[in-house]
């Protein structure tokens, strides 16, 4: 028996889907998903649109992220960009702050540093969490069972206190800001993966890819691997929801990024002290911007979720 | 019987080695703190050999194991230590702040039911109509929303513009705490003493911020409720109940939500952390003298065992509601299996 | 329905109490004191800080004082004193038939006592009196002798601060430092001034009362609560809701600018000798070369600062020595100027620095010891000192603990520092950052025989005309030197209801409550 193809190549056959024993590989995936951007706006309704919509927010915010200066009408840390605490108004949209800087050029600027935050921290999490959560699905035994107790404390622990703890002894700075987020969202990768390797593991076609001999890690890496991912996404999109708020927060206490830094999270922290004099324009605009941004990467989880495999998770 | 208590005992001696994982845990991040707190307590004059002798009567010269065994062994008498920065037990400013914070959680759990469910049971009972969605929309973005922002909008709206409500403190600053403190749930020390006028004054200081954290929260509480009021709506007994005629209305708030309250229940266990998450910086932003703002004035001052003290409570705190949620859904509902 | 009507009754019952007035009028007149300090330790030997110090001149007393709101030095718990012909010992005659508030009589004993415990226990502010003392004794039960280690010339100036006030040996353990007034034996503060500590909750509120046995002009107000507020805007709304009487430091340049617009309340500016600088390393940084240090210097553009981050709440400072201080003079304006970006670049290049290779360095700031307003200033000074290409700065920050620790490290290039005085003379903003043994303990390394000897001459010498001399001298050779550049005088903020007089805070930064009262 040509025990190569099950080994490396391709799955999939001349009429686009998969010819081998999972459905789920990843080539057939891709497929269907494609097609399913074609015809699922009819077919998915509400849940299409929050995809959409998300996605819109997205690419609009990273827009701002990696090109401020097209849309920014001053630089972020110039101090003479008008009159002092000006509400919004003609030349500047948002207002200005107590040092005379424009908030609309602030809030474009401080989409890099919290997007980038949230963003590295979840792929560092995934990038720990993935492989670990294989490995000890996998693996089984004594190390599974140690590996989930200590990733099941680590998860029941609140989060942002976690990352406070983590923010206070690293100290400022940017990378100090993302290990600290990072380190909250690896138990989320390791028990999804794990809780989902530990079900594919039951497959049939799995046991059947044992019984002829392909090796363990051919078995991770071409069969279980793959159908995790596609709720690894969901989760992904959702994870980059959180850390947001999560850097934000830690910023908002103080605990973040050094001053010059444009960051919403600190702007909100220095709007607080002219809040009693009925300075608005400088708290609402940074908050506002954290809860779209979040709400963007909710929506794409959300919508991704229904569409991908309805009825998957419930977060 | 047999089998509840096996389940029982089973889940309280896994709970243990999860509590020494998250102290390990605490106790491995505050040793890499940058920052030398002996220096900062001693004050910049100090000469070093004072220093040296200060760092020595603290442990801190010892290696990393011993001082580990000595904290474990600490936190088996129930002794949190002393702190560094101040002359004064651990537990003692703890003891201090936990009815405030704990007290903030309570009236924010309250809110978020009060909202979540009835809310989630309405959406349930109005079924694809524009308020089921809108509702879901709401549930949907209100988790999104950043808690201390919520509440400095809540401050600006109603204590800045319309001036209706207070939005710092516990209590006003004419009122003498001394006066009636008791427990330190000055809720509960204000009916004591008899007096309303001070009990008045401490609702509407814990207004703004439990509504904050209410808000914040609810959303997974209405998804949650819509979710098993429609289930609950589905089933038979339901049925029956609209065939004999009963009001709607008495149908969804009395029969069916009551069913649909267990897995609320279990939620409300899970959402603890959340909430004790969401209360340190609602305490931040509203000036609540509780554990969060605690936490982070300690931080500030590089007290290490006090801020260990803090999150060693925190810890515990979530470790033993989520084992009592735990125990109660065992109790009440017999699919659970071990 | 039924439950609508219920539902209806808890909330009218609610609403009701909550608008009940309250049954409890206080009997005696109480005002309330709203600030954002914090109590340290009550203990003289101890605390360091303005705002421990204040409550002590409140309810201890020491041997001289002065009158409120003034700084000529008024005999106080001692009735005179001579000195002799070399200036090295003080004899204090004290005043006899005084008690302690627990009815111990005063002596002289109880000033030997409290002396020697200072020096023994090395507490913080020790300094004031080991850098000068060298014995006390005890002539005869109203008679004490203090021995200095060589002259000094503002010797009455510091025996008017408080780690020279007499405590009740009774009272005080000998052999360690209190914090908490739980901690002294009776469990409660016993002193010899105008009012008495009846409640004390650190954080929280310290219950004053007047002392009926108080020697001197008594107090008018019978009863003052100090209210510990967190942060400056809860105290503001606190203010302006009328829940307290008095608000005094620290409040946001916001709230100072819309409270002293409101009709309701009184604002009392007062110009203390509160500095704030800049400091460099001047041992192992790149600011080792006076040059650079200058050229930052002339960069720094006072007006603006006070403008953007203080509404113009505060005054540039062109000498470490404050206006209104003796021998004050301004040369740093005349030397260096504002926002001289034309000096600046000319001392850069002098160095060797150019706009492709810019003198960078990290400028340090603590976010809130100095209030929250620290983080504005440190932003609009980057700004300024970026305003040529030559210089690139980084902002960096640590809080109290960690920027004590880093001064003693020298891991601070720039960093900025305030200075409240000790006792009220040049020396105490001088000597402290230039002088060899100051200078070290601020993390500023500057050590210059020639400046250690200048400060020895005014030290030693009682001469005004010598000691004006030498400290002209040395404000002209800080312009050069620029170890540390001044930036602003601060002032400080009384916020009071209208009907509230009384409020006299001088130079001497003293607040006396005893001169309050209510207005007719």
């Amino acid at each position: 028996m040509n025990t190569d193809k099950l080994t490396k190549g391709s799955a999939k056959d001349n009429g686009g889907n998969s010819r081998y024993a999972s459905k789920y590989s990843v080539a057939g995936r891709v497929g269907g998903v494609f097609r399913w951007f074609i015809s699922s706006h009819k077919k998915y309704g509400v849940e299409w649109w929050i995809l959409i919509v998300g996605l819109l927010i997205i690419l609009f915010i990273s827009y701002m992220a990696l090109f401020p200066q097209t849309l920014a009408p001053y630089s972020p840390t110039d101090q003479h960009a008008g009159p002092q605490l000006m509400p919004p108004g003609p030349g500047h949209l948002l207002g200005t702050d107590n040092l005379s800087r424009d908030i609309l050029s602030r809030i474009i600027y401080g989409a890099r540093t919290i997007l980038g935050v949230a963003f590295v921290a979840a792929i560092l999490s995934s990038l720990i969490g993935i492989p670990l959560g294989l490995f000890s699905g996998f693996i089984g035994g004594i190390i599974d069972r140690i590996l989930s107790l200590i990733m099941d404390s680590v998860y029941s622990f609140p989060g942002l206190i976690l990352a406070i703890a983590f923010a206070a002894m690293l100290g400022p700075g940017v990378v100090n800001i993302t290990l600290a987020v990072s380190v909250v969202y690896i138990p989320t990768y390791f028990r999804l993966v794990r809780g989902q390797t530990l079900t594919i593991k039951e497959e049939l076609y799995v046991e059947a890819a044992r019984a002829i001999g392909a090796k363990r890690w051919v078995i991770l890496g071409r069969y279980i691997f793959p159908n995790v991912i596609a709720t690894v996404v969901v989760v992904f999109s959702l994870n980059i929801a959180d850390a947001i708020m999560t850097e934000a927060a830690l910023s908002y206490i103080g605990l973040g990024l050094p001053a010059g830094i444009p960051d919403w999270g600190m702007d909100l922290s220095m709007g607080k002290k002219f809040l009693p004099s009925g300075t608005w324009w400088m708290i609402t605009f940074p908050g506002l911007m954290i809860m779209i941004l979040a709400l963007g990467f909710t929506m794409l989880g959300e919508g991704l979720s229904e569409i991908l495999n309805p009825r998957l998770l419930e977060r | 019987m047999k089998n509840l208590l096996k389940y029982i005992i089973t889940r309280i001696v896994l709970t243990i080695p999860m509590i020494f994982i998250l102290l390990t845990l605490v106790f491995v991040i505050l040793r890499i703190m940058p920052g030398d707190p002996v220096s900062a307590m001693l004050g910049a004059h100090a000469p070093e050999e004072v220093i040296e002798q200060k760092k020595e009567e603290l442990g801190l010269n010892k290696p990393i194991i011993a001082q580990y065994f000595d904290y474990l062994n600490q936190l088996i008498h129930f002794d949190l230590g002393e702190s560094m920065i101040f002359k004064q037990k651990v537990s003692q400013p703890i003891k201090e702040k936990l009815p405030a914070t704990i007290e903030l959680t309570v009236f924010g759990m309250f809110f978020t039911l009060l909202f979540g469910v009835f809310l989630g049971a309405y959406a349930a009972s109005k079924r694809r109509t524009g308020r089921d969605y809108t509702i879901r929309l709401y549930a949907n973005i209100v988790y999104c929303i950043p808690v201390y922002w919520m509440g400095l909008m809540l401050q600006l709206i109603f204590g800045v513009w319309l001036k209706w409500l207070p939005i710092a403190g516990r209590v006003s600053a004419r009122i003498m705490v001394s006066d009636f403190e008791k427990t330190g749930f000055y809720t509960l020390d204000t009916l004591l003493a008899g007096d309303f006028h001070a009990f008045g004054d401490v609702l509407l200081h814990l207004l703004l911020p439990s509504i904050t954290l209410g808000i914040v929260l609810s959303g997974i509480f209405v998804r949650l409720t819509r979710a098993n009021m429609l289930d609950v709506l589905r089933s038979e007994y339901i049925l029956a109940a609209r065939a004999r005629g009963i009001p709607e209305r008495r149908i969804v708030y009395k029969h069916a939500l009551k069913n649909a309250f267990i897995p609320i229940l279990t939620m409300m266990g899970l959402q603890f952390a959340i909430l004790l998450a969401g209360a340190i910086l609602t305490e931040m932003t509203f000036s609540w003298p509780g554990m969060g703002r605690l936490l982070m004035e300690r931080i500030y001052l590089r007290d290490y065992p006090t801020i260990q003290g803090i999150i060693v409570v925190f810890a515990l705190f979530v470790s033993l509601v989520s084992l009592f949620v735990d125990i109660i859904y065992a109790l009440i509902d017999p699919r659970v299996k071990y | 329905m039924k439950r609508f009507f219920v539902v209806l009754l808890a909330l009218s019952l609610l609403t009701g109490m909550l608008f009940a007035t309250g049954t409890k009028e206080k009997a005696v007149k109480t005002l309330v004191y709203g600030t954002t300090e914090k109590v340290t330790d009550m203990d003289p030997a101890s605390a360091y800080d303005f705002h421990t110090w204040e409550i002590f001149q409140n309810i201890y007393q020491g041997l001289l004082s002065y009158p409120p709101g003034k700084t000529n030095i008024i005999p106080a718990l001692a009735e005179s004193y001579t000195v002799n012909s070399k200036g090295d010992v003080y004899t204090f005659k004290l005043r006899k038939g005084l008690k302690f508030t627990d009815g111990t009589p005063f002596k002289a004993s109880a000033v030997k006592w409290s002396i020697d415990r200072v020096m023994a226990l090395k507490g913080d502010p020790s300094w004031l009196v080991t850098d000068f003392v060298k014995s006390v004794n005890v002539v005869d039960d109203y008679t004490v002798q203090f021995n200095l280690k060589h002259p000094v010339a503002y010797f009455p100036a510091l025996v008017a601060t408080v780690p020279y006030f007499p405590v009740n040996p009774n009272v005080y353990p000998k052999d360690k430092l209190v914090r908490d007034p739980s901690e002294l034996k009776g469990g409660a503060l016993v002193g010899l001034g105008p009012y008495k500590v009846v409640s004390f909750k650190r954080d929280e509120e310290v219950v004053l009362e007047a002392n009926p046995d108080y020697y001197g002009p008594k107090p008018k107000i019978p009863r003052i609560v100090i209210r510990y507020f967190a942060d400056a805007t809860t105290m503001r709304l606190a203010l302006e809701k009328g829940e307290i009487d008095l608000a005094y430091k620290t409040l946001n340049p916001s709230d100072i600018a819309d409270l002293s617009k409101n009709p309701k309340f009184t604002t009392y500016k007062l110009s203390g000798p509160y500095i704030r600088y800049l400091c460099f390393e001047t041992s192992e940084s790149v600011f080792k070369d006076k040059r650079l240090r200058k050229a930052i210097g002339a960069l720094i553009n006072r007006p603006e600062i006070m403008e953007k981050v203080f509404l113009n709440q505060n005054e540039p400072l062109y000498s470490m020595i404050p206006k209104g201080m003796i021998y004050h003079t301004d040369d740093f304006k005349t030397a260096l100027g504002d926002g001289n970006i034309a000096l600046a670049e000319k001392l850069l290049k002098e160095a060797g620095y150019s706009a492709s290779n810019p003198l960078k360095f990290d400028l340090w700031y603590t976010p809130s010891h100095y209030g929250d307003t620290e983080v504005n200033m440190a932003e609009v000074l980057k700004a300024e000192f970026e305003k040529t290409p030559l210089v690139k700065v980084t902002l960096k920050s640590a809080e109290w603990a960690t920027y004590k620790d880093n001064m003693h490290n020298k891991q601070m290039e720039a960093f900025l520092l305030g200075w409240y005085p000790d006792y009220i003379d040049p020396d105490d903003y001088t000597a402290a950052f230039a002088g060899t043994s100051g200078s070290a303990g601020l993390g500023i390394y500057f050590s210059d025989p020639t400046w250690d000897a200048l400060f020895k001459k005014e030290q030693t010498n009682t001469d005004p005309k010598v000691r004006e001399a030498v400290f002209k001298k040395i404000q002209k050779m800080w312009t050069d030197e620029c170890m540390t550049v001044p930036i602003f005088q601060g002032n400080l903020y009384v916020f009071t209801k209208k009907n509230i007089k009384g409020v006299k805070i001088g130079p001497t930064l003293i607040f006396n409550y005893n001169a309050l009262y209510y207005a007719q």
